[in-house]
């Protein structure tokens, strides 16, 4: 997990994302509007690295993630995993390229068949894209339950009869089935308890080192995402704030969201509680009316006249650092030798190396 | 705290037990804690460590059956909550004590306007006619930092947002100036932009008015922020009390030592692998005979699986008052 390595191969593409839901009012169920939860993203993945996308409730980071793997059909852009772009893949191309990427949700309790055995939810991606035989395939379950952790013993056991912790570890175990390269973490940890948390976070790192994992991780939880993730995405609004390399975001954020953000943590140590806490005003604007110009405008404690105007283009500020506002130009940094190679590319990041 | 203050709420050895079918659940074994006026208590732990149960033991909140308040005393001011009388308690219940819940969209009533539900405690505890009453809304939303408060008065919860639902529930435990305010996660379903402003305000609050506070929390960053004592409670049982900068300074409970390391933090040092605690939380199915949190203690040996730790002093002062622990294993003295 380097924070610079030297040239890596992009995994996951994501250009001009853009995930638009309908609203149809009226008696004539007409198409008045659209709820923008994701609306033109760009960002890109490493092979082997965690990108943690952090947000508050609504600001369409699932909606993204979900996305990424096409489980919503997109309303425009593109995401190409491994290659191939999955937005324009037919129903059965896209059936055969769901072994690469695979999601693990936030909800253990609803994601997990209630019906179904243990081994008959880890073995059903094995059914529909493997011709293991029986004994093939159970060799595999327990393999896999070996690998997150599960006793073999509670193959045949039903979701109700694990906790909350070892419900993650099946869900986990159901994703690696088919040997997946890129997991979608939907906030994973969000519904368990904090001495949980840990278990099935050094569980998904131990896994990525083990099988050689990209990450999408989701999740509000800004410490845990400093603790998983190489590079860290701030979304607002269904837009991304700011992209930078995790040391450099939580060491110096520098799009005001993200440090309103980052300041509102509180931090488990009296002593640091009387730090300086920006408090923002207000509440998350509706992404079915977002505001003119910059999506933070109305909240945002720095506001210049030019942010209700003009909507701020995620920008190359500082080398692998993308920030979406006017305060921050790239000339008004160090930006090092690169400074001239001004990014200028609309939400290009990571084409501007 | 000063020993000397009379506890506004003084809790002893509360119990309380769920009768079901599967057998029964002891969700709190001998609790005790008290508050002193205007001080703000901390009550973290895991789900089903027994801290909401408990607080709701207190006011008699949980329904009976399946639920049995077995023994115990909570004393406000002299009278005895779990042998008061239902009228008693309603008297109590609103006026003296107010309550925020976790779930600020499910503990409104969305049939009634906002104005009504802060109006409907002020009517019957405080016998005011609705003229006074509606005046006393409209300065109990101003006062929770609600913009625009009165033409908000006749709005109806779904045309609030979670952060200002929760100010109204705010709003309406505080209509009646209780001595106690029970705040049982009260930010965990808002987000941490939210969060830090429901916490500001309840800073400021306290400061104006002076009540004494219980928050309930599992998170132990607004812990930190916000509390001038912490009680840790572990299986329905109190592990540690102590000043808030004591614990975080100098945790005894293994438990609790335990906790502090797996929580990551936004800055300072990363941490390298995340400490985890192994296993799982005790099922309360009976009476505890040995210590609840022996199952996973790196430290556990043969007089904790025999024997329930009693909650013993550190250092100087009473058990309640300084710093104490419930465990075996910690030593006797710890302090330089």
């Amino acid at each position: 997990m380097l924070d610079a390595s030297p040239p890596r191969k992009k995994l996951v593409e994501v250009k001009n994302l853009k995930m638009y839901f309908p609203i149809h009012t009226g008696l004539l169920r007409r198409h008045t509007g659209d709820v923008k939860a994701v609306d033109d993203i760009s960002f890109d993945i490493y092979e082997g690295e965690t990108l943690g996308l952090v947000g508050e409730s609504g600001c369409g980071k699932s909606t993204a993630g979900r996305a990424l793997i096409r489980l919503y059909e997109l309303t425009s852009g593109s995401v190409t995993i491994d290659g191939v772009d999955i937005a324009t893949l037919s129903a059965e191309q896209l059936r055969l390229k769901r072994p690469t990427m695979q999601m693990v949700f936030q909800d253990p309790q609803a994601s997990l068949n209630p019906r179904m055995t243990v081994s008959a939810i880890i073995g059903e991606p094995l059914d529909e894209h493997t011709t293991l035989t029986k004994a093939e395939k159970l060799a595999r379950i327990y393999e896999l339950m070996d690998a997150v952790g599960l006793n073999r013993n509670f193959a045949n056991r039903y979701p109700h009869a694990f906790s909350g912790g070892q419900r993650q570890r099946i869900g986990i175990a159901r994703a690696l089935a088919l040997n997946p390269k890129f997991i979608v973490c939907d906030e994973p940890i969000a519904a368990l308890d904090v001495s949980i948390q840990a278990q099935v976070v050094n569980l998904l790192e131990d896994l990525q080192e083990k099988f050689g994992l990209t990450y999408l991780f989701i999740s509000h939880d800004l410490s845990m995402v400093r603790h998983i993730a190489d590079r860290v995405a701030v979304m607002y609004l269904g837009q991304i704030m700011e992209l930078s390399a995790r040391d450099a975001l939580y060491a110096d954020p520098l799009h005001p969201y993200a440090k309103a953000l980052l300041s509102a943590v509180p931090e488990p140590d009296p002593a640091k509680a009387a730090r300086a806490r920006i408090i923002l005003q207000g509440d998350v604007p509706s992404p079915a009316n977002p505001p003119k110009g910059c999506n933070f405008c109305t909240r945002c404690p720095q506001v210049i006249p030019v942010c209700r105007e003009v909507q701020p283009a995620l920008t190359e500020v500082a080398p692998g650092r993308f920030v979406a506002c006017h305060l921050v130009q790239p000339t008004a940094l160090t930006a090092g030798p690169t400074g001239g190679t001004e990014a200028k590319e609309h939400n290009q990041q990571g084409a501007t190396r | 705290m000063p020993d000397g203050a009379l506890p506004v709420l003084d809790v002893k050895g509360l119990k309380t037990v769920f009768r079901t079918r599967g057998g029964e659940v002891h969700a709190v074994n001998s609790v005790s804690f008290h508050l002193q006026p205007g001080e703000l208590l901390g009550v973290v732990g895991e789900s089903g460590s027994g801290k909401s149960v408990t607080m709701m033991s207190l006011i008699g909140l949980l329904p009976s059956p399946p639920a049995d308040v077995r023994e115990g005393q909570v004393l406000l001011g002299g009278m005895d909550l779990l042998r008061a009388t239902p009228d008693q308690l309603r008297a109590v219940r609103g006026a003296r004590i107010g309550f925020v819940f976790q779930d600020p969209m499910t503990s409104l009533n969305p049939v009634f306007n906002v104005g009504n539900q802060i109006m409907e405690p002020l009517r019957k505890h405080m016998g005011m006619d609705r003229k006074a009453a509606r005046q006393r809304a409209l300065e109990l939303l101003e006062l929770v930092g609600i913009p625009d408060a009165a033409r908000r008065l006749d709005d109806f919860p779904h045309q609030f947002s979670g952060g200002m639902r929760q100010r109204v529930m705010i709003a309406i435990a505080l209509a009646c100036n209780p001595e106690v305010l029970i705040a049982d996660e009260p930010t965990t379903a808002l987000d941490v932009t939210i969060q830090a402003q429901i916490l500001e305000l309840v800073k400021e609050l306290r400061q104006k008015l002076g009540m004494a506070i219980v928050w309930i929390t599992h998170d132990l960053g607004v812990i930190a922020g916000i509390a001038d004592r912490v009680m840790v409670m572990y299986g329905g049982q109190v592990v540690e009390q102590a000043p808030v900068r004591e614990l975080f300074a100098n945790p005894q409970h293994p438990y609790t030592r335990a906790l502090l390391k797996t929580i990551p933090k936004v800055s300072g040092e990363r941490e390298g692998r995340l400490q985890v605690i192994e296993g799982q939380p005790p099922i309360l199915s009976a009476a505890p005979t040995a210590c609840p949190f022996r199952a996973r203690c790196a430290h556990a040996f043969d007089r904790c699986h025999r024997e329930n730790p009693q909650r013993r002093a550190i250092g100087a002062g009473r058990v309640g008052y300084g710093h104490d622990v419930a465990c075996h294993w910690t030593p006797e003295v710890t302090h330089a």
